[in-house]
């Protein structure tokens, strides 16, 4: 029994060094705002407190989804390289990695819960009536057994008795294949719309991917910050460092493909992926493309992370910062321009309503409420646990 | 005996515009009153010509019932299905009303009801097919500008009509093969 008691110990802990209580109390606060939301839903409908339309089906909760769990298998990604693949500077990380991971992956079902109109509807027909030729089971699938393995790796990690580091390696391994296969499968859920040519292709389950590991890598970057106060400790200056160059090695492949992507939209006109493109490049979503995507997302972090050389982590860790902000441009961008080419033109007698020939979306306050639930669950249980867990692993 | 093959033919040149047709299938269907929940409609063409040599043509139309068919492809539950007629449905039961199909129509053929907690749309009346009748707006058009039938009887009014006039269909490049034929 004493025993037993020691081994809990050796997990928990109240850590007085970390600044977690002020992200604990804003994430309370986000988390109260967004149960009010979630009331809201459930008394007034769907359809009266969301801001989309038939026109626009998926607005910012779709994006929020997409924004945390292509984030969470970015984690998953750089926890694997760092059990599986020998990549040991990212050992020493692997109880945040895996934490956050986990976190944030259930950050992003609250998203996907509150949007589908009968979620538990689906929890059951994904056994009953399965449609597997449709992404969205796999989607489902994907997403569920990664949650099952990362819940499972935290199990492993967190055992009292000490970590079984050959499983957690197979755990990290398969976290890290499911997610890519999450994540990619994503990218063909919006490829497999007939009617939005500017999702088709390669180019977003690449791009998903990729980025989410880049997001990853930021996530990590702004944490240790956080954590250590700006500064961090001799021990995970390693760890830092290729966490820097593997998110500058990722922005740099996501300059490239974007630049495709836009060049070859733009070229000749290819129609619907040709206006979706003119939405960001000087259309209704110029200044989140400009400003949040180009800058925030590629050009000042990738500056960052040149000017840090890698090696000052404060400057890495801003990266970070500006990075996640910008990603999620990226991802509330990617879906918005993909719906606003109408399907029909919006002249008289056809119940379309355009603006410049183009459908229109402006997020509501309930949906941002829903999005502040997704927030708020985030920082509330993950600085909840930076508050009482030790999660310095050991390397192994 | 083969199966059917349902189908719309409209000739849109003799639409008037009285939008009959969509509010038969509103009352038919208990279509719910709003700006985005409706299962036809008829779209004023832009007006063609100069001044005093004006000309307007108006094109109803509705779900086109795709042969190859995107809303049903995405539909994670099978909730959006087509029956052996090809007529392609929802079963309000199954759907989770994720919009998928919703994203996926290239027709913006669907809506969310609140009325029945799922997506909807054209059923091309299959209530009223059973029983020998035919879709409320094909009956409905004053100047009948919908026939509605089956392909594969060489003697019903569609498929007379479409071996007798050229016609075409909408977004054909989208290769969804529609069951909607517009002649000309
Ligand atoms: S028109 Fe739209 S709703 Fe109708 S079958 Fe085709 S894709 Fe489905
Ligand atoms: S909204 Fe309903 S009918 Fe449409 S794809 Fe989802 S489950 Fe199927």
């Amino acid at each position: 029994m004493s025993t037993r008691i020691d081994n809990l110990r050796s997990l928990i802990r109240v850590n007085r060094d970390v600044p977690a209580i002020p992200f604990i109390a804003a994430g309370f606060v986000l988390l109260v705002l967004g149960l009010i939301g979630v009331a809201r839903v459930i008394f007034e409908g769907h359809e009266a407190v969301y801001g989309v339309t038939r026109q626009v089906p998926w607005g910012l909760l779709i994006a929020t989804y997409a924004y945390f769990v292509i984030t969470s298998t970015g984690l998953a990604f750089i926890g694997g390289l760092g059990h599986a693949f020998g990549f040991h500077q990212f050992a020493g990380l692997s109880k945040r990695i895996v934490l956050l991971a986990f976190i944030v992956l259930l950050a992003g079902f609250t998203q996907i819960g509150m949007e589908l109109g009968h979620p538990f509807r689906l929890m059951y027909l994904l056994i009953l009536s399965p449609h597997f030729s449709a992404p969205i089971v796999w989607m489902g699938i994907f997403y569920g057994i990664e949650l099952a393995i990362l819940g499972l790796e935290l199990l492993v990690i967190f055992n009292p008795a000490g970590t079984n580091h050959k499983l957690a390696a197979i755990l990290g391994f398969l976290a890290l294949v499911v997610g890519v296969l999450a994540t990619s499968n994503l990218g063909f859920v919006f490829g497999s719309l007939t009617a939005r040519p500017f999702f088709h292709g390669i180019y977003f389950p690449t791009f998903l991917v990729v980025s989410g590991i880049a997001g990853g890598a930021a996530l990590l970057l702004l944490v240790y910050n956080i954590v250590y106060k700006f500064n961090v400790p001799e021990q995970f200056k390693e760890a830092m460092n290729s966490l820097g160059k593997l998110m500058g090695l990722c922005i740099s492949i996501m300059i490239f493909l974007s630049f495709w992507k836009v060049l070859s939209s733009l070229y000749t006109e290819p129609q619907e992926a040709y206006d979706a493109v003119i939405t960001l490049l000087r259309g209704p979503l110029y200044a989140n493309f400009w400003i949040g995507e180009v800058l925030m997302a590629l050009v000042l972090p990738l500056a960052l992370l040149i000017v840090s050389k890698a090696r000052e982590i404060k400057t890495m860790g801003l990266a970070g910062l500006t990075f996640l902000i910008g990603m999620f441009f990226t991802r509330y961008d990617f879906i918005v321009a993909g719906q606003l080419p109408p399907m029909r033109a919006g002249n008289e007698g056809s119940g379309v309503e355009t603006i410049n020939g183009l459908m229109h979306y402006t997020p509501s306050s309930g949906e941002w409420m829903i999005f502040f639930l997704g927030l708020g669950l985030f920082l509330f249980l993950y600085f909840l646990s930076e508050r009482f867990l030790i999660l310095d692993a050991d390397a192994h | 005996m083969e199966k059917k093959r349902y189908a719309i033919v409209l000739d849109t040149k003799k639409c008037l515009n009285c939008k009959a047709c969509t509010v038969a299938c509103k009352f038919e269907n208990y279509v719910p009153v709003g700006d985005d929940t409706y299962r036809i409609w008829v779209t004023e063409l832009p007006l063609q010509g100069k001044f005093p040599h004006l000309h307007q043509d108006f094109q109803p139309s509705q779900c086109q019932h795709c042969e190859n068919t995107p809303c049903e492809k995405v539909c994670p539950t099978k909730a959006t299905f087509k029956t052996p007629e090809g007529v392609v449905l929802v079963d309000y039961e199954k759907c989770i009303l994720c919009k998928a199909c919703m994203t996926a129509c290239p027709y913006d053929a669907r809506f969310v009801s609140e009325h029945h907690e799922a997506v909807e749309k054209c059923t091309f009346c299959m209530h009223r097919v059973s029983e020998g009748r035919e879709p409320a707006c094909v009956e409905t058009c004053p100047v009948r500008v919908r026939e509605f039938g089956d392909l594969n009887d060489p003697n019903s009014r569609v498929s007379r009509l479409l071996s007798s006039r050229p016609y075409m269909q909408l977004k054909p490049e989208k290769n969804t093969r529609p069951r909607l034929f517009y002649v000309l």
